[in-house]
């Protein structure tokens, strides 16, 4: 038997530059989505720029799960999650269409925090004493398997269902996943992707790191001074490429295959010689069976913090040598939204070798000789890429590259 | 058993995946401790000592109900386990972590070298991580303002950071993954570590669970009406975790981690493992309905149990045969749980259910939440192992109406076998996963001296 190809059938962003194909097109304009932080006090910090989705409420996008269980990374996964249902044309209404059994769609989502927002109510009701009324939301509502469980309830999807909490590179794990899920035939349709919301406690972690940038985020700048936390949540869906060819979807791209490693260095700090990241890629370029020479385009990592940037460009050219293939980081535009980076940028990279184009790595001034990348500064470039790869790393050492290849 | 019986090292052309080492640590003790408590019947539940629930109580929490708190605790000393290195910047659940992976890999007989040759990787299901670590950086930053928050309690507030420690204690530069799926996570993690061995990405994984024992999540439970003795505010007695029983009222909040050594059958034969038995199906499924129909949850559990065995190239035929010696189930003394656990074994082990013992070993450890599926698989393995069931703790009449199950009331020895045993391991989750493990031992075990007969 030979092993089935597995493509993306649909799409679902939701970013601070807005949702699906809106929010694509914003990331080729090279426009930020940065601003002033408003849902918590910043006072007492030294930095208050921050990647909120302002105006989001996504009580909306919650049409059979009450909207009032759900927190805000639930919420965020719920509306990418139906965005990415419509757009591979899986949902009849609201319901997922009756072509599919429920027990053959699965759900793998990846998050570095889950709802938070439910810990800081806890402890605002553990300042003011009154913690009865939290009601026990840390045993109900907190728990970030409860993402993938409500994007399940809200589409049916009775399938295998997980949470992958591999912080920073979440998204990337989560892909993976669903990938070998469809490869072993444990699911027909897998929705995957990450989700984290704003909050308190992962902004003021950054802050007390001193890794937050105070105006903007200048990825490979010579000038860069930090990441900037975001929020998001990005799905796709992927399907067997021949159960997509027979019901007629047009497929986006094909996930060529995954390599994931572990550091075993630091909590919080990359390899100094980026080892790991160099093996992620390499493990998934041996698993695509694609040579690093046909890779067009890379989605970096790319925070925009000094160590992540220079770490992450001899990892690079450990793996790719002197080809300087184009490498940029959306994150200088959305800031870095955790959990759901890398699955955003997963569909950056199904989006470029798809419409051969790559978003920019804005705010980009002053060349780095530590980052000596093409980083496509500044202007979105036209380029035919039939291979993109798309590189994740996290805390915990917890590093994951993915392939992605047009559909020829 | 030996390496000389992995003589065929895949199935349906996949690689087979065995169990070559153990490392647990639990309200029973230690590995060994744990294999004699489960026999011996022992309960590790005892009062409530880690933390005191009138902090939560003066703070406004609800917990008035809770009077006489019980849990399954870990007695730990981390020095003795991770010995004298600076164990500070870790968690509790990150210490429970690293010492049940030291234990594992030291059974294993495995040095650095070796560690760093074999890139071995780590999976963890977990339910919260530590969620005492995420409260308390949070409280610090509100209390003392931000500036005064720990840098490395931010480091421990990734839900990963357990796995993530552990890599680092030991070396462990494979795939490393985190599993969370509430009470289905350490199955969950198993299920997922050995489609990573299948597929080829790591030689060899440790697999399991952890979750620690904190006031956050405790006061949670609580409020929440899931902890043994609350609803009732039991009088007298001290509450007790009683799965299956009707007399039950709630869980035990517990901690725990297992973890397993799981490695490719041939590799593990070339390396000359001692194979303590294989994982040949699992599944993980989903009741988009999320547990709150009885009748749909059982149906879940069921499928979950009928896709670990159809993924273990076993059907319902095989039932007939034999097939399942033995049940390692997830039930925990939840009301609504351990019902919905019940009914959905019932329909899968059909009309076999009132023949095939279960075992229940939450009634000697607790609800340890993510660990849970990894120390029932623990469980399993030194049933399989000794060939005896031991009696549900304290279990002593079922509920009216529900489904006819062998409950053990007295240990149960296993009927001679000349082939496999094989077990299942069985968990249901508060809001919807159900996941099932089928695990065999390769030939007949040799049981230790002593035992009868």
């Amino acid at each position: 038997m030979t092993t089935p190809r597995i493509v993306i059938t649909g799409l679902g962003l939701v970013t601070s530059l807005g949702t699906g194909r809106t929010a694509w097109h914003a990331l080729l304009e090279g426009r930020s989505g940065l601003s002033p932080v408003e849902s918590f006090d910043t006072s007492n910090h030294s930095v208050d720029l921050g990647g909120e989705i302002k105006g989001f409420d996504g009580a909306s996008a919650c049409r059979r799960v009450a909207p009032q269980s759900v927190g805000r990374a639930g919420r965020l996964a719920i509306a990418a999650a139906r965005q990415a249902a419509d757009d591979a044309g899986l949902m009849a209404g609201d319901a997922l269409a009756t072509r599919w059994a429920p027990e053959r769609v699965g759900v793998a989502m990846g998050t570095t925090s889950g709802e938070p927002g439910h810990v800081e109510r806890f402890d605002d009701h553990w300042l003011a004493g009154t913690l009865a009324r939290d009601e026990g939301a840390l045993a109900w509502l907190y728990p970030c398997h409860t993402i993938a469980a409500h994007i399940a309830e809200e589409l049916d999807a009775a399938g295998p269902n997980a949470m992958l909490p591999a912080a920073c590179a979440a998204g990337n794990y989560a892909i993976g996943y669903a990938f070998d899920a469809l490869r072993e035939r444990r699911a027909d349709v897998m929705l995957a992707g990450g989700a984290d919301a704003f909050s308190r406690i992962t902004y003021t972690g950054f802050a007390r790191l001193g890794a937050i940038a105070p105006e903007r985020c200048q990825p490979f700048d010579r000038g860069r001074r930090g990441m900037v936390p975001g929020e998001a949540a990005a799905v796709l869906v992927l399907e067997r490429e021949d159960d997509a060819r027979r019901r007629g979807a047009e497929p986006i791209a094909e996930v060529a295959g995954y390599g994931l490693s572990c550091d075993a260095h630091h909590m919080t700090a990359a390899h100094p010689e980026g080892d790991g990241a160099a093996r992620a890629m390499r493990e998934a370029l041996r698993h695509a069976r694609i040579d690093a020479d046909a890779v067009q385009y890379v989605s970096a990592h790319g925070t925009g913090t000094p160590t992540n940037d220079k770490l992450e460009t001899r990892a690079v050219r450990t793996v790719f040598g002197q080809r300087r293939v184009p490498v940029s980081s959306v994150k200088s535009m959305i800031g870095h939204t955790m959990g759901a980076a890398s699955a955003v940028e997963s569909a950056v990279c199904a989006l470029a070798v798809a419409e051969g184009r790559i978003p920019p790595t804005i705010n980009f001034e002053e060349p780095d000789p530590d980052c000596d990348l093409d980083c496509v500064p500044n202007t979105a470039r036209e380029l035919p890429v039939r291979v993109a790869m798309n590189n994740a790393y996290a805390f915990g050492g917890n590093n994951a590259s993915v392939l992605f290849r047009r559909i020829d | 058993m030996s390496s000389a019986s992995l003589r065929n090292p895949s199935r349906d052309g996949r690689r087979r995946v065995v169990i070559t080492a153990v490392g647990s640590l639990s309200a029973l003790g230690d590995d060994e401790a744990f294999g004699h408590g489960l026999a011996q019947g022992t309960s590790g539940l005892g009062p409530l000592t880690a933390f005191d629930l009138a902090v939560a109580a003066e703070r406004g929490a609800d917990v008035a109900g809770c009077r006489q708190p019980q849990a399954g605790e870990v007695d730990f000393d981390p020095r003795r386990d991770l010995g004298a290195a600076n164990v500070r910047p870790i968690d509790r659940t990150g210490r429970l972590v690293a010492a049940a992976a030291g234990r594992a890999l030291r059974a294993r007989g495995w040095s650095a070298d070796d560690l760093q040759a074999l890139e071995i990787g780590l999976v963890l299901g977990t339910m919260y991580g530590s969620v005492h670590t995420i409260s308390a950086f949070d409280r610090r930053g509100l209390e003392a303002g931000p500036k005064y928050v720990k840098p490395l309690d931010f480091a421990n507030s990734v839900i990963n950071a357990a796995a993530g420690q552990t890599a680092i204690w030991h070396g462990l530069c494979g795939p490393n993954s985190t599993v969370a799926g509430g009470l289905t996570a350490g199955l969950q993690a198993l299920g997922l570590a050995t489609e990573l061995v299948r597929g080829g990405r790591a030689a060899a994984l440790l697999a399991g669970g952890s979750d620690e024992l904190c006031l956050e999540s405790y006061v949670a439970f609580v409020q929440a009406g899931l902890v043994a003795g609350t609803s009732t505010g039991a009088h007298g007695d001290a509450p007790r975790a009683l799965p299956f029983d009707a007399r039950r009222d709630g869980f035990v909040p517990a901690e725990a981690a297992a973890l397993f050594l799981l490695e490719d059958a041939e590799g593990a034969g070339a390396r000359g493992a001692h194979v303590l038995g294989e994982i040949v199906g699992h599944a993980c499924v989903f009741d988009p309905r999320r547990g709150r129909d009885p009748e749909r949850a059982a149906a879940t559990l069921r499928r979950a149990i009928s896709d670990a065995l159809a993924d273990a190239a076993l059907d319902a035929s095989a039932l007939d045969d034999g097939a399942i010696d033995v049940v390692s189930s997830g039930a925990s003394g939840s009301r609504v749980v351990d019902s919905a656990e019940a009914h959905g074994l019932a329909k899968a082990l059909g009309r076999h259910a009132a023949e095939i013992p279960i075992l229940a070993v939450k009634a000697q450890v607790g609800e340890p939440l993510g660990a849970g599926g990894a120390l029932q698989t623990a469980a399993l393995l030194e049933v399989l192992r000794r060939g005896v069931v031991p009696a549900i703790h304290g279990f002593e009449t079922a509920d009216s109406g529900a489904p006819d199950l062998c409950r053990p009331t007295t240990s149960l020895e296993l009927p001679p076998r000349e082939t496999v045993r094989r077990g299942l391991v069985t968990s249901l989750g508060l809001d919807g996963h159900a996941a099932a493990l089928v695990f065999e031992t390769l030939d007949r075990a040799p049981r230790p001296r002593g035992d009868a007969p």
